[in-house]
């Protein structure tokens, strides 16, 4: 009764092509904006619960909006254009280690170390570079293959940043921590900041990502997603539509990747961004809703607190299993679910949302 | 048809291979600006060959093309999308998981000029471009009568009306020339006497010129102005649908010839 859109009449395109044409749309995403910007900092400010510790912060919000960025960059590959990525976690490597590099100055060419806003843009820039160069064999293979491709890329950069000490400035242990994390001369330092650093971030690329996708390139993307022939006989041009869509989704896994260095790990190494990242990354576009940017927040949010809720529920109702239990039981479970939900509902989490909505709004009547 | 016929789609001795297979062997005719042509023949005549080599898909061994007064020689199908050849499919090409209203709007990528910058923002030429073209894009909804199913998913919908939504996407191009491959395949009379009448209409009011290829002989022999027949990528005739009609070649060709 309270989600429907009857009455409200759109008189201009403009007015019917916004992001949320639906007002009742509107409020909520108000809602959920006004929660994580200004609801959830407070809460945690002033410890209320359950945000007594720092826990539910740095092990599940910060990741998730994090990761929610790389999944959204994952999608518009994946899931808008078509082009299967296994080496998702390379661009995040490569962001992170391009972010470290302009963030602590390139001596070779003289280059001071940057502000940190540039230098993790910077990041996202060098992320797309790669993207582009791995990404012009896709004008020639396709599907799993072209998987394989990417995952050449995956294992080749995790090499690149073991081995070639320039990435790392010659740390001897092969680990590098982030620089100051100085936003316009504030300094970043407590969890609170770096959530709302992340999120910031979050929003306006979630914005831009959903711009680009109802727009023209979008639909370019979709269209050789759906059909290439048909896309190249209207005078799409496959490799300019295939590259950008490379370019636009490694430049953000790429500031995804200097974020979760940056804000998440501080100090890290490699294997932070292994195949495992990857394939995580893989699973949260798929689960969540391949072509929706809903979806990616849907399938990071999944991915990333159903392990937790796991391990956290049997000991909260005082299940006498052991810890080796419960991490094979994670496993299972969580293995179960993913096949179940696949089955099921094989466009993910964002296709059930949208169902519920077209129910919602006819109920209570059935049609 | 306009008073001076004037050419605008010639095909010159074309002969299309793939190895030993010869397709099209041969065949030459012409399209007049303005006019509906059919191509008509029995199942694997090179029909539909035709079309992929007129719009840029195949490329013929010998033989020239003629567009607009200018012979190409190989060219990439968005070269033919950008000179305005566009195409309807035999089994349905359009891209599912868009609506109806995206799929159309894709047919006027050609003409959205704002960079990757606006688009981004949604704002200044990009939100002009949208606007603009959606526009457009209303005006053939509105044509097609189509309105309904605007914001549903092309998927989803009846076979029939993805014929239509695929009409409406090849007009968004505003073509000069419009092919259409089995337009009314698999259509009951009713779905067929509309995209009858939307074929008419386009012809008449964009002064679109069609080539059409079509199996019902009704259909063809009321909307066509010229037909050409094809038979093992061969051209048997060529003419006003009453002068194919008549034609012995023709006859045997649909019907067989006793041995």
């Amino acid at each position: 009764m309270l989600y429907r859109e009857t009455g409200q009449y759109k008189t201009s395109y403009a007015a019917d092509s916004v992001i949320f044409p639906i007002r009742q749309d509107r409020i909520g995403v108000m809602i959920v904006l006004a929660i994580a910007f200004v609801f959830m900092p407070l809460m945690m400010a002033f410890k209320i619960p359950p945000f007594r510790n720092d826990y539910i912060l740095l092990a599940i919000l910060l990741p998730f909006l994090i990761l929610s960025l790389a999944a959204i960059g994952a999608n518009i590959l994946i899931g808008y254009c078509g082009q299967i990525s296994l080496g998702s976690g390379a661009f995040m490597a490569i962001g992170a280690y391009m972010a470290y590099k302009f963030g602590t100055g390139i001596s070779e060419i003289g280059l001071p170390p940057l502000p940190i806003v540039v230098s993790i843009l910077l990041g996202g820039f060098s992320a797309a570079f790669v993207g582009i160069l791995f990404g012009l064999p896709s004008l020639r293979i396709k599907g799993l293959y072209l998987a394989v491709a990417t995952l050449a890329a995956q294992f080749f950069f995790d090499w690149v940043f073991l081995r070639v000490k320039w990435f790392t400035n010659y740390a001897p242990s092969g680990s590098v921590s982030a620089p100051e994390l100085k936003f316009f001369g504030y300094l970043v330092s407590t969890p609170i900041e770096k959530y709302l650093v992340a999120l910031i971030f979050v929003t306006i690329f979630a914005l831009i990502a959903k711009n680009l996708v109802r727009g023209n390139i979008g639909r370019q993307w979709m269209a050789i997603r759906d059909m290439d022939i048909a896309a190249e006989l209207m005078g799409i041009r496959p490799l300019v539509a295939k590259l950008t869509a490379f370019a636009v989704s490694s430049f953000i896994i790429g500031v995804a990747g200097a974020l979760w260095a940056f804000l998440r790990l501080g100090t890290w190494e490699p294997l932070a961004f292994d195949i495992n990242r990857s394939l995580e990354l893989l699973f949260m576009v798929i689960i969540g809703g391949l072509g929706s940017i809903l979806g990616s927040f849907l399938g990071a949010a999944f991915i990333l607190i159903l392990p937790i809720l796991l391990i956290v529920v049997p000991a909260e109702i005082g299940l006498p299993i052991t810890t080796e239990t419960v991490s094979h039981l994670q496993f299972i479970i969580f293995g179960a679910m993913i096949c179940f939900l696949l089955i099921k509902e094989p466009l993910g989490f964002a296709r059930l949302w949208q169902i519920g909505k077209e129910k919602l709004r006819m109920w209570p009547f059935p049609y | 048809m306009s008073d001076t016929p004037q050419t605008l789609l010639s095909v010159e001795n074309v002969t299309l291979k793939f190895g030993g297979v010869t397709a099209i062997s041969g065949v030459s005719f012409d399209i007049r600006k303005g006019e509906i042509r059919a191509i008509i023949g029995p199942n694997g005549a090179g029909k539909t060959s035709m079309l992929n080599c007129i719009n840029g898909f195949y490329h013929p061994q010998e033989g020239r093309i003629t567009y607009k007064g200018e012979t190409r020689e190989r060219m990439r199908p968005h070269v033919a999308a950008s000179q305005g050849i566009a195409r309807t499919f035999q089994n349905v090409a359009l891209f599912r998981g868009m609506t109806t209203l995206d799929n159309i709007m894709t047919g006027r990528t050609l003409k959205m000029k704002a960079n990757i910058f606006w688009q981004m923002l949604r704002i200044g030429p990009a939100l002009k471009d949208e606007i603009q073209h959606r526009e457009y894009c209303e005006e053939i909804i509105d044509f097609l009568e189509i309105e309904h199913i605007r914001k549903v998913p092309v998927g989803r919908l009846p076979y029939g009306l993805q014929k239509r939504v695929e009409l409406a996407r090849a007009l968004a191009m505003q073509p000069d020339l419009l092919l259409l491959d089995e337009p009314m395949a698999g259509m009951n009379l009713e779905e067929k006497q509309d995209m009858c009448r939307f074929i008419l209409d386009v012809n008449k009011t964009y002064g679109t010129t069609i080539a059409l290829i079509e199996h019902d002989m009704g259909v063809v022999m009321d909307l066509s102005d010229r037909v050409v027949v094809l038979e093992y990528g061969r051209k048997i005739a060529d003419g006003t649908p009453d002068e194919v009609k008549s034609d012995q070649k023709v006859i045997d060709a649909y019907l067989g010839v006793p041995h």
